[in-house]
């Protein structure tokens, strides 16, 4: 139909055609995976403070300054009066902590960057987690190992949903470190408060139900969780 | 065959790049960092105008999300502790006694919040040898002395909840359950205190009790 030269420019311009489609296409699937996009985010903090110092060397619980994350769905970063504690005494001319002091003598926040963020129309509710015995490390990586805070985790759909598929894959039990308090040892035993708390009576719906904890050999096992959710409307509500 | 060119270099290198990228991508290696936010090409409703915990306000000239309740109110579910450091002996009256029992589930709670939040300062075994002091902070004293053994339990939850000179006040932090379960529990360390000063270092086994704390 064509000169042979036509056709074969029309062969070259339809198979380079293709083959550019197909690259964009892998580029935008994969490329722009959260894996991708997301995973390896470290930004500098205005104060370098570092959890290799304070959790790795010195040995302080992450549930110390992230302190309400077994009750809350967002875990708390500690405010420039948690620092203050310790730092009115130690390192108490420090240079590197010259914001900290600042803000805690002005009373304004500190301004830390955030690290992890999930879309604003995810629900991600921190202790549930953390009350089914699921340590930070398992969505936070090593922290205790990193002098700045990077994610480790895609925080991708696909990722929540395998957990929730094949929790045995991901789950690394509450560890010391982390300070989290799984009511392992109850055996049954609940906090009664309503009655006896005298100041006020908050409802304190945590930790107010009996755990089973199979014991083996007198040491009582980590129960496992159960699996999460995957329907919609339990993330998307 | 084609003929070698100079340019068939550079693309073969190129070519192997390409290819070492993807085995890493598609394998889920994280290959780099970034101090760069995110990519964002569609943003969706990723950040919707609303403020979220802990997220600057683009309202209060201020940025503070986190607005400070009026004067004489509390948040629902909260409790304001309402004694200050030097009302020992009010708070003594308030609270004689421990209002919960030491449960092994109390005493489980209690050594948990224990180790997060006093271990740092007052060490494992409440004799003032925790981390932080090793780093210069003010040595606390021993807990476990008989001074501190006579405190009434009213006395010991008004330092946790408001704090004693440089040590810091935990009401913030610790629920009032919690803050009971971290008296009993330092009960229960005065007591293995006294068994181990009772009995002769290394006589049986009671001395394993006492391990930790030899080096003082
Ligand atoms: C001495 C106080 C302290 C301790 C202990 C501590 N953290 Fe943090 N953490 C902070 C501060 C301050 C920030 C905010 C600055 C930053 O991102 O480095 C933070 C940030 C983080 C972030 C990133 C939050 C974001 O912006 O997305 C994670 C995740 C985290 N911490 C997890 C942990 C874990 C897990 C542990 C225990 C192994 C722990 N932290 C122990 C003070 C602490
Ligand atoms: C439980 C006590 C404690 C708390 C709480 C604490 N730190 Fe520290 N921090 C220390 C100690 C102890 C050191 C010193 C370690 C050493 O001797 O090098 C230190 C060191 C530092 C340093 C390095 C100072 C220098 O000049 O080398 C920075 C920065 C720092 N902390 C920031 C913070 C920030 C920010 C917070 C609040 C989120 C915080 N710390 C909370 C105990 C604490
Ligand atoms: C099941 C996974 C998972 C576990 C377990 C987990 N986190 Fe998170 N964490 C997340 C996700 C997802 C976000 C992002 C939340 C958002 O953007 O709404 C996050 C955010 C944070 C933040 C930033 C502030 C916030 O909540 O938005 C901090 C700090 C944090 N986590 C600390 C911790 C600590 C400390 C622990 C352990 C006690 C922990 N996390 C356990 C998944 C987890
Ligand atoms: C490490 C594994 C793991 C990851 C990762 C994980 N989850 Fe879960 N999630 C669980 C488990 C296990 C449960 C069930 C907890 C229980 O037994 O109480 C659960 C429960 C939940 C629930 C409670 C459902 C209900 O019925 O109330 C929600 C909501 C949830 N997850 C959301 C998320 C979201 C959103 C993410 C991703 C950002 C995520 N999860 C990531 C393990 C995980
Ligand atoms: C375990 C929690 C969870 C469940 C269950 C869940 N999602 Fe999601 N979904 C997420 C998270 C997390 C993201 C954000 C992923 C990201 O940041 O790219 C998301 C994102 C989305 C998006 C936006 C994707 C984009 O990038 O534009 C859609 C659409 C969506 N989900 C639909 C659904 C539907 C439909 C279901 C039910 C079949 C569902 N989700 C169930 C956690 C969940
Ligand atoms: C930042 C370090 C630090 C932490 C953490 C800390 N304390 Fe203290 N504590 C001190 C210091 C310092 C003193 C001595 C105060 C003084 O000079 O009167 C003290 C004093 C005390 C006293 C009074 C002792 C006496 O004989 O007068 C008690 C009781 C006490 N602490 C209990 C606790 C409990 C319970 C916790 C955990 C919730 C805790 N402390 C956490 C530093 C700390």
């Amino acid at each position: 139909m064509f000169t042979p030269r036509t056709d074969r420019r029309i062969k070259q311009v339809v198979l380079w055609g293709l083959g550019s489609l197909l690259t964009a296409a892998l580029v935008t699937y994969f490329g722009m995976h959260n894996r991708v996009t997301d995973v390896g985010y470290r930004p500098q903090q205005p104060v370098p403070f570092s959890h290799k110092l304070h959790v790795g060397e010195l040995g302080i619980k992450c549930v110390y300054c992230h302190a309400g994350v077994e009750r809350s769905a967002h875990s708390p970063v500690p405010t420039v009066s948690t620092c203050m504690g310790c730092h009115l005494v130690v390192k108490a001319e420090s240079p590197r902590l010259a914001l900290v002091r600042q803000a805690y003598e002005n009373g304004t926040p500190l301004e830390w960057r955030r690290v992890h963020k999930l879309p604003d129309y995810v629900h991600f509710n921190h202790a549930r987690h953390i009350r089914a015995g699921i340590d930070c490390a398992s969505c936070h990586g090593p922290v205790e190992r990193m002098g700045v805070v990077s994610q480790v985790a895609p925080l991708s759909m696909g990722w929540c949903l395998d957990c929730h598929r094949n929790p045995e894959r991901y789950i690394i039990p509450a560890r010391e470190i982390s300070g989290i308090f799984t009511g392992l040892r109850a055996n049954g035993q609940t906090v009664q408060l309503a009655q006896s708390t005298p100041v006020t009576n908050p409802p304190y719906g945590m930790w107010s139900t009996p755990v089973d904890t199979p014991e083996i050999a007198g040491v009582p096992m980590p129960k496992l969780p159960g699996r999460g959710p995957e329907n919609c409307s339990s993330c998307h509500y | 065959m084609r003929r070698l060119r100079w340019w068939h270099i550079p693309l073969g290198i190129a070519a192997v790049a390409f290819a070492v990228f993807w085995v890493l991508v598609l394998s889920g290696q994280k290959t780099w960092f970034s101090e760069q936010p995110p990519l964002m090409i569609i943003p969706d409703m990723d950040d919707q105008f609303r403020v979220d915990p802990q997220e600057a306000s683009r309202f209060f000239a201020d940025r503070r999300s986190f607005r400070t309740p009026p004067e004489h109110t509390v948040p629902r579910n909260a409790s304001a502790y309402p004694f200050g450091q030097a009302d020992v002996a009010e708070a003594e009256k308030r609270f004689p006694t421990a209002p919960i029992p030491a449960t092994p589930f109390v005493l489980a709670l209690g050594k948990n919040r224990y180790e997060a939040f006093c271990q740092p300062c007052h060490g494992p075994e409440g004799k003032g040898d925790g981390t932080i002091v090793q780093r210069g902070f003010v040595q606390p004293p021993d807990l476990t002395r008989p001074e501190a053994r006579a405190y009434s339990d009213g006395r010991i939850f008004h330092v946790i909840s408001a704090g004693q000179n440089i040590m810091p006040s935990y009401a913030g932090k610790l629920t009032e359950p919690e803050r009971w379960a971290i008296v009993h529990y330092i009960r229960k360390l005065q007591q293995s205190a006294m068994t181990a000063a009772a009995v002769p270092a290394g006589a049986g086994a009671l001395s394993q009790v006492n391990k930790r704390g030899e080096g003082q």
